[in-house]
């Protein structure tokens, strides 16, 4: 059984977490740095993120729904992105096996990926405080 | 650290947690093997071939003689196109597929270089499954049975007769064209795009310039080194790349000074052997310097191939015992330092070059001190620098880009 029942609990936690670090102080503009705009597409259940990290201007994260064009499209299940933020999945095997694909200048992603890492305790935080305990065990 | 315990974590020996190898294209390799072109391709499926090449290679007059290879086996030729431009681009491939469809092809069959291979793989897609070269972007993204989740489905069939020996293009599963329109190269991979048959014949590159035959020669001899060191390795690619190397060894300088059939074709199969997906910051390093001042790829991979190796191998015992390794295979000291196993490969690579007449620094090559920041910048964002056993800052590839001009 999927991870998430529904796009809006999607939404409730990864969306939240995007949210956050495009407004952290340190993150945000290391994030920026990368100078895109990245649309997540996850299935069961279905939702999409959209992301902008441009350098020079603030962040942004549409949740569903967007007027962003995406530079790069990364297409996976959702179960696959919770794993990936509670640190159990391997990007470049993600890629490899095909359980995360990607469309679009993926370096410029990939390449964010060792900066994320320190996210990894937050998540499994955030999910605890929203008495989500059931899923931090993934 | 025990294997596996972190995710991503380095693992350079043992029983790996995940590696993934897969080769599905039928190699034949010897000599007089063009005027079986059409005997061999008609096994795979093809029945009216579209020719792709460009016109250097038309020139030379070898793409009359596979038309004649493909006619002699009962196979058409439904049309040529040999337009393919040395760096080729999404508005060609959509040419080539459009004209394909208009001769009423079923086949692709590439003679050439990696672009014009490339080219050939990617106008296949769009020709099976519609859509331009554009839209094909992406790693694992052609279409596939089941809603996506299947088989990916397969293309019409691709033959390749490359007539250089690096890209290793006609193995792999791999294609990069340019998008002029967003400025960008475009990368593609996915099962389908394994060629059905490769055909390697030394005839073909008896007319490789020794200068082509050395830079594309030292590009197969990265992938080989980068290869073997990268975190992808495998056991396969291990193997394949330590083959590889042995050819390299004994028949590139040959292949460039004094070239002969076996020279020749040994390096044919020592760059289909030697390719692979896992490659590192050397090719990161190479593939800005193309983008930006126009450094010939193997060109580039010679240069600079000498500093990475030297700045990895003092990475961590574990990537320089894999140096270790290539410096037994090359009869080079190997019970040193880390750091005297890098540099005593570096320098064997170094004297290699030089000896072919490769230049040795990218000042000599049209690379100004001020293009720095742009190189440093283009190597950070190529996603191969992941695949690299030591994670490079900025600071460490400016450095690296001092060290090579």
């Amino acid at each position: 059984m999927a991870y998430f029942k529904d796009a809006d609990e999607v939404y409730e936690f990864i969306g939240t977490l995007f949210t956050d670090l495009a407004t952290d102080e340190e993150l945000g503009p290391k994030f920026r740095k990368a100078n895109t705009i990245v649309q997540y597409r996850y299935s069961n259940p279905d939702s999409v993120i959209t992301v902008k990290m441009l350098d020079g201007e603030d962040g942004q994260v549409d949740l569903g729904d967007t007027q962003l064009e995406p530079e790069v499209v990364m297409a996976m299940d959702a179960d696959t992105a919770h794993k990936f933020w509670l640190g159990k999945v391997n990007v470049t095997v993600a890629l490899a096996r095909g359980q995360m694909k990607a469309k679009g200048p993926v370096a410029k992603i990939l390449k964010l990926v060792p900066l994320v890492k320190p996210v990894f305790p937050r998540y499994r935080a955030m999910l605890e405080e929203k008495g989500r305990s059931d899923l931090v065990e993934a | 650290m025990e294997a596996g315990s972190e995710i991503g974590a380095r693992q350079m020996a043992g029983f790996k947690d995940f590696f993934q190898a897969a080769n599905t294209t039928r190699v034949i390799a010897g000599r007089d093997l063009l005027e079986s072109t059409g005997f061999e391709f008609l096994k795979e499926g093809a029945k009216r071939a579209f020719l792709v090449t460009d016109t250097v290679i038309r020139q030379t007059g070898l793409v009359d003689r596979v038309i004649a290879g493909c006619e002699d086996g009962g196979l058409e030729v439904a049309g040529v196109f040999d337009d393919v431009p040395q760096d080729s681009s999404t508005s060609v491939v959509d040419r080539c597929a459009e004209e394909a469809k208009a001769a009423g092809a079923d086949s692709f069959l590439a003679v050439g270089g990696g672009s014009v291979m490339d080219t050939a793989k990617i106008a296949d897609s769009v020709f099976t499954h519609g859509g331009s070269g554009a839209e094909s972007e992406g790693f694992f993204l052609m279409p596939r049975a089941d809603d996506g989740v299947g088989e990916p489905l397969p293309i019409a069939p691709l033959a390749c007769i490359p007539t250089t020996c690096g890209t290793g293009s006609e193995v792999s599963m791999g294609a990069v064209v340019k998008d002029h329109e967003r400025k960008v190269k475009l990368e593609i991979a996915d099962f389908p795009l394994f060629p059905r048959l490769a055909i390697l014949d030394p005839e073909t590159t008896r007319t490789l310039p020794p200068h082509i035959a050395a830079s594309t020669g030292m590009d197969a001899m990265t992938h080989a080194i980068e290869g073997y060191v990268g975190l992808d390795w495998s056991p396969y690619q291990d193997g394949r790349s330590l083959v590889a190397l042995r050819l390299i060894r004994e028949n590139l300088e040959r292949c460039v000074q004094k070239p002969d059939d076996e020279a020749r074709g040994n390096m044919l199969v020592a760059a289909s052997l030697a390719i692979t997906l896992n490659l590192g910051s050397t090719h990161s390093m190479s593939h800005p310097c193309g983008a930006h001042f126009g450094v010939p790829h193997g060109v580039a991979n010679a240069i600079n191939l000498p500093h990475v190796i030297r700045f990895n191998a003092e990475g961590g015992a574990d990537i320089a015992d894999r140096y270790r390794d290539l410096c037994e295979l090359f009869d080079l000291e190997t019970g040193g330092s880390d750091s005297a196993v890098g540099d005593a490969l570096a320098s064997y690579v170094e004297r290699m070059a030089e000896r072919m007449g490769l230049p040795s620094r990218l000042s000599q090559v049209g690379v100004p001190e001020e293009g720095i920041p742009d190189l440093v910048e283009g190597a950070m964002g190529d996603g191969l620098s992941l695949l690299n056993p030591r994670e490079p800052t900025e600071e460490d590839y400016e450095a690296l880009y001092k060290r090579a001009l």
